[in-house]
């Protein structure tokens, strides 16, 4: 099957006229992974924030207003997670990129979405989104979602090489599914692990691989813990035996270490994005590294 | 002024039509579910103390500014950003327009344009809204130099994003700025002949008693230039100009320009962390009846933003004044911010102040809140 695919896509390939490669700019490293993977040799892209960085909280540029001003195409993680992009492709005046243009594509369309809020929302929630839960693409099922929104898009603008992008979706579609198997393998070793995580960033991995999430070290999204927010959830972790604490490798590590040596639990530092540690370079490598760190802390507990 | 303004509809008429034709995509969510603006709130709480005795907010705690905010798309690239502040003057409350403008997002040329009353983008510090700052007041250069608030006229600005291998843009506007209206005292006069023998006291020279702010028609100009050092490093250098009339033309009939230059230096270390070094340097050339004034003004910003939640600053100001009797000042200030969420925030402030010899301490709490989605244009 993967022969055929990839005879195709070379086909494909060659069957079209040269053509300049399409320059596009992604909020993040995953988008940037997922962009390549579809487009191949006939995209430039380059992400906006690093694998390093909370997406939350990302500082616009005057550089990046340059890099979007000569961009095809933009890619947004969306559901509000940055904002902060509105302003860059505002000042960036390029036409293109503007909301309902064709260089524009939100990655979370489509996603079935979790932790919507009912009822009225406000700041007494923390910073609370109102669509959802914005980190959908830490489930890699949802790869295919934002792949054929990735998809759909770079067919709006180069609609000559449709079949090449078909090819690649394909492509990329199917080693998602033979490694969400793989991985669901290996995730069945700790399946209904109880944990706490620092941010609200895991429900959709946790859905995915059988996590239960016990409570976050944040009291509430984006507010900092306090000392008896602490003192609650060894409590809690305590009494629910809760052993492994997942926190996003940019969060400060204060609070996670104080409840380790509270109560003797593991911490697992995990990337949640393409190059948020050494050696993960993928999007596909940030669940090798999560899998793996959980699969350490569950063979500890 | 008028021209521009209605070319600037025009294009951007011309260009919001080519938009519609386009096809939707589908699209993700994002913003105000509902046909809505976006409406917030940022509320400034000020505590300030001073040894100055004679200072009028000394040893007082007051609610020192509300700003509402209704933003939202007008039409396919065009944007509208009422902003309607409550300002402490004095005892009393007063209510002003602080920014009502529409913006052209993309016009013909990859021009932009903003038409209404408009924060002019003169140097790094006039745009951004007090609550966006990194400190609970403002240099004395941008004080002395351009008015107690921002410079805010109104009136219509270009902006164009030079075809560079690196960001530069320029931008010129022409405005329309409020002369003061009370009334003017202290002034330094002469009784002279008129044609007619008669006796006329004219005045000679504002005296410093007054405020000064440019005023009258203004027209300004900018271009800023950035430059990435590294992945995790940027330089932004801008230099701005401005000529106009005093803000009391009809007693003084002055004449102004004013020059500044302007940079940005940031590093970016890890997620969180960030220092920032800042510096603008204006200099102002003001006509009067008895010659030509030349006052220079300028300050330092060192910022640390040590982690998500905290960042400590430090700032030098050195600022004459812009009347014909000078005085220097030289302040020293210290600044720590608590952020609390991204519009929440919690900041503490001493500045030391050395105004010709005369020396004054002083010390804010501020704390600033915000209710709602609000957002400025990249400052």
């Amino acid at each position: 099957m993967k022969k055929i695919l990839l005879t195709a896509a070379a086909l494909a390939l060659w069957a079209c006229p040269a053509r300049a490669e399409l320059k596009i700019m992604t909020a993040s490293t995953d988008l940037k992974y997922i962009c390549e993977r579809i487009g191949g040799a006939e995209v430039k892209v380059e992400s906006l924030a690093s694998g390093g960085q909370d997406l939350h909280m990302v500082e616009p540029r005057p550089s990046m207003v340059f890099k979007l001003k000569k961009a095809d195409m933009v890619v947004r993680v969306g559901l509000d997670l940055d904002m902060w992009l509105d302003s860059l492709v505002n000042a960036a005046r390029n036409k293109a990129l503007f909301y309902g243009q064709p260089g524009y594509v939100d990655a979370s369309a489509g996603v079935e979405l979790l932790e919507r809020p009912e009822g009225k929302v406000d700041a007494s929630m923390g910073d609370i989104h109102i669509y959802g839960n914005p980190h959908y693409w830490l489930d890699p099922a949802n790869a295919k979602v934002m792949a054929k929104n990735i998809l759909a898009g770079l067919k709006r603008l180069a609609p000559e090489k449709a079949a090449l992008f078909d090819a690649n979706y394909e492509y990329f579609a199917a080693e998602t599914d033979e490694r969400l198997a793989a991985w669901g393998a290996r995730a069945a070793r700790f399946k209904g692990l109880k944990v706490v995580t620092y941010h609200g960033s895991w429900p959709y991995f946790a859905r995915r691989f059988g996590l239960e999430v016990a409570g976050h070290v944040e009291p509430k999204p984006g507010i900092p813990p306090s000392a008896s927010h602490l003192d609650g959830l060894v409590k809690k972790m305590t009494a629910e035996n809760v052993k492994v604490i997942l926190t996003e490798s940019y969060y400060p590590r204060k609070g996670p270490d104080f409840l380790a040596a509270k109560i003797g639990a593991v911490v697992v530092t995990a990337p949640v994005s393409a190059g948020g540690a050494a050696g993960v370079k993928t999007y596909f490598d940030v669940f090798d590294r999560v899998i793996a760190g959980l699969e350490a802390a569950a063979g500890k507990k | 002024m008028k021209k521009i303004i209605a070319l600037s509809l025009y294009f951007g008429l011309c260009c919001a039509s080519a938009a519609q034709e386009t096809g939707t995509p589908p699209q993700g969510m994002r913003g105000t579910p509902a046909n809505l603006p976006d409406i917030s709130l940022i509320g400034v709480i000020d505590g300030h103390t001073s040894s100055n005795k004679s200072d009028e907010t000394r040893n007082m705690l007051q609610f020192s500014e509300v700003e509402t905010a209704f933003q939202g798309y007008i039409y396919p690239e065009m944007k509208a950003d009422v902003f309607l502040a409550l300002h402490k003057h004095g005892e009393e409350y007063a209510s002003e327009i602080c920014e009502a403008k529409v913006s052209f997002l993309s016009l013909a040329g990859g021009l932009s344009a903003e038409v209404g009353k408009v924060n002019a983008e003169f140097g790094k510090l006039n745009k951004a809204h007090s609550h966006t700052r990194a400190m609970a007041d403002q240099p004395a250069a941008l004080t002395k130099f351009l008015g107690e608030h921002a410079l805010n006229p109104q009136g219509a600005v270009l902006k164009y994003l030079l075809p560079l291998p690196f960001y530069a843009q320029v931008q010129a506007g022409a405005w329309q700025g409020n002369a003061h209206a009370h009334h003017v005292d202290g002034d330094l006069t002469a009784d002279v002949l008129d044609v007619d023998q008669s006796t006329v006291t004219v005045v000679l020279a504002p005296a410093e008693s007054e405020e000064f702010s440019p005023a009258g028609k203004i027209y300004t100009g900018r271009m800023n230039m950035s430059f990435p050092l590294s992945d995790g490093a940027e330089l932004e250098l801008g230099t701005s100009w401005l000529k106009g009339k005093g803000s009391h033309w009809e007693h003084h009939r002055d004449n102004i320009n004013i020059a500044g230059a302007d940079f940005t230096l940031k590093f970016w270390p890890s997620t969180y962390k960030r220092f920032t070094l800042q510096g603008e340097y204006l200099r102002l050339k003001r006509d009067i009846p008895v010659g030509e004034l030349k006052r220079d003004g300028l300050y330092f910003l060192a910022n640390y933003r040590q982690s998500k939640y905290w960042d400590f600053g430090a700032r030098f100001d050195y600022a004459e004044n812009a009347f014909p009797e000078i005085t220097y000042e030289r302040d020293y200030s210290l600044i720590a911010t608590r952020h609390l969420t991204e519009t929440t925030t919690l900041r503490a402030q001493y500045k030391h102040i050395n105004l010709s010899g005369e020396k004054t301490d002083e010390a804010w709490f501020q704390l600033i809140f915000g209710l709602g989605p609000h957002s400025h244009e990249l400052e």
